[in-house]
């Protein structure tokens, strides 16, 4: 049984990656993955890279909504609570 | 980053939810704020990924509430309340998209994402006259040597925030998504209608390229 991975080199690694992160990856591959990061430095100094990466981006803040955007949301929202009640 | 189960059509949706569904048909402004700030940012992102301006976006947006608001009586529960906020937001964003004369930005996808070629630096690796050929020539350093504040410090995330701003529009809404706002794969296919292998793609790409880019900052800039 052979796969695409099979004896992965660290330039493809470095191109499957997320297909590994995300569980995308069959359990052939899943286990080339492993095997290679055990054995290659530079591949697991990468992943680890790789997680830091998106340990990072889950650090930034997202930007802040416009100015003035949430004060235009609820008087929005206190019109249509209006119209609502006198609806009945 | 734990895996969600929530299998397609079974119904009990958290407790939380359909309290908050309640307080929303009753007008409770608190609900409607809540419901705004767990939601409103991404909301904006995913609405600059149809139309480009952010005012247009805003104003997508504001739409995209109101008809919540409108529609919250006939909300059934069948998905999530996020999901079908953001399915509304989706029409409503493209329908304006095709308004603007900026329609299907998804639909081109990979061709013209200003791709773009390896993940990594192709001399990075070992050519075909080594007899480690697609190995490492100059592989990647530890991060984990590096101080705490120099890794996760000020600058560091600067960076990544500019590694973001040069990605292409596709590449950093997926990246926004995922990894900002924490979104889950399969939130981001149906929200910004794309496949889950093209999101994947796209995600690579993006992460890539940041880590490319933190990997230069840390070598060079912070250490010095």
């Amino acid at each position: 049984m052979s796969t695409d991975v099979e004896h992965v080199t660290c330039r493809e690694l470095v191109e499957i990656l997320t297909d590994y992160l995300e569980g995308a990856l069959d359990p052939a591959g899943r286990v080339e993955i492993e095997r290679h990061i055990v054995i290659c430095r530079g591949c697991s100094n990468y992943v680890e890279q790789m997680r830091s990466t998106i340990d990072l981006l889950g650090r930034i803040a997202a930007d802040e909504p416009a100015e003035g955007q949430s004060d235009r949301l609820l008087e929005m929202f206190r019109q249509w609570q209006a119209a609502r009640s006198d609806g009945g | 980053m734990q895996p969600v189960a929530t299998p397609a059509g079974r119904p009990p949706r958290n407790e939380d939810e359909r309290a908050l569904v309640a307080a929303l048909r009753r007008g409770d402004e608190a609900a409607f704020v809540a419901l705004v700030q767990s939601h409103g940012v991404s909301l904006q992102h995913v609405a600059r990924t149809f139309v480009r301006d952010a005012a247009v976006a805003e104003e997508v947006v504001q739409e995209t509430w109101l008809a919540v608001l409108n529609g919250i009586d006939r909300f059934e529960g069948r998905s999530s309340l996020k999901t079908w906020i953001f399915q509304i937001l989706s029409n409503r964003a493209r329908t304006r998209a095709v308004r603007e004369g900026r329609s299907a930005p998804f639909s081109a996808l990979l061709g013209d994402s200003g791709d773009d070629g390896a993940t990594v630096d192709a001399d990075r690796f070992r050519g075909e006259d080594h007899r480690w050929v697609g190995h490492w020539a100059a592989a990647p350093s530890d991060w984990s040597h590096l101080p705490e504040q120099t890794l996760l410090g000020r600058e560091t995330l600067a960076r990544v925030r500019d590694a973001i701003a040069t990605l292409p529009p596709r590449q950093a809404d997926v990246l926004v998504l995922r990894d900002v706002d924490g979104w889950e794969a399969e939130e981001v296919c149906e929200a910004l209608g794309l496949s889950t292998g093209n999101q994947r793609i796209l995600l690579h790409r993006a992460r890539s390229k940041v880590r490319a880019a933190l990997e230069h900052y840390l070598s060079e800039g912070a250490t010095a």
